[in-house]
């Protein structure tokens, strides 16, 4: 594999809520947090490894599980179910994480590092926490949402776009 | 690999450098002549004009011919695509931080739950 360049267009998040840090915290870094909400509508998400270290590894399988996701995935001749395989490339608990992922699999597009940056803050009785998610410069992206389909697009989970 | 595709690919890399997006900034308000932008930006003209060829390559920037000069001014079809598709990147992220807030709520009244005592048998 080439040698992994970063091709970053942050794309920022910032989310407030009743909980406090630490159960947010959780919810990224624990096999029970992260199935419950990570995989899109209609997948779910079967987590086989989760290290909140630095270099530990995230290993998950996205599993299409709705009627329509389904159907879609077959008619886009899509597996039903994709491992994905990410590490912690930062791990502060409970203040900060980083998730790495190296993306090596697009036609003519050289290997690129995509990252995840959570950060956690307590703000007063609620917690406050801002992702920043690399953009995929993926072509099944870019020809989804330029044709119009961008309601599509939110059934669509990462793993689409990390087939390998 | 559709056109969209290409665009998408070097608009990353062309807007990865802090100069190009200054050159992008000063030709927001319409056409410019080169000189223009090198006295705005205060940068050698072959630094501007080099970065006006990666601007245009990457379909960002169109040039037009005006007797001597060279005129630059920006395209419009570049920007419209980044915005359509970084709406659907956005429009998955937020439902994604939806079912995490509803989430981390179902897991709050779970833990809140009363337990339950098991009544003691009279004895």
């Amino acid at each position: 594999m080439s040698e992994a360049k970063t091709a970053k267009a942050p794309v920022v998040f910032e989310r407030s809520y009743e909980a406090t840090v630490e159960e947010l915290w959780a919810m990224w870094t624990t096999r029970d947090g992260f199935e419950a909400w990570w995989g899109p509508r209609g997948f779910r998400v079967e987590v086989h490894a989760i290290d909140p270290t630095v270099g530990g590894a995230l290993v998950y399988d996205m599993i299409a599980a709705g009627e329509d996701e389904i159907a879609f995935m077959k008619r886009e001749g899509m597996p039903l179910s994709h491992g994905v395989r990410a590490t912690f490339t930062e791990v502060d608990a409970p203040r900060a994480l980083t998730i790495t992922s190296v993306i090596d699999f697009i036609p003519g597009v050289g290997a690129y590092e995509n990252k995840i940056r959570v950060e956690f803050s307590a703000e007063g009785t609620r917690a406050r926490m801002v992702v920043a998610v690399d953009a995929h410069p993926d072509d099944e992206w870019t020809k989804r949402a330029s044709a119009g389909m961008e309601s599509q697009l939110t059934k669509l989970p990462d793993a689409l776009v990390s087939r390998r | 690999m559709c056109i969209c595709a290409f665009v998408k690919g070097e608009a990353f890399l062309a807007l990865a450098d802090p100069t190009r997006r200054q050159i992008i900034e000063a030709l927001r308000g319409g056409e410019r002549p080169v000189n223009d932008v090198v006295a705005e930006l205060d940068i050698h003209q072959s630094g501007v004009s080099r970065h006006l060829r990666i601007l245009r390559e990457a379909g960002f920037v169109s040039v037009r011919v005006d007797g001597q000069r060279r005129l630059y001014s920006l395209r419009a079809e570049p920007f419209r695509e980044i915005d359509a598709w970084l709406a659907g990147f956005r429009g998955l992220w937020e439902a994604r931080l939806d079912r995490f807030g509803d989430a981390l709520a179902a897991r709050r009244a779970k833990a809140a739950k009363p337990v339950t005592k098991t009544k003691e048998k009279k004895r």
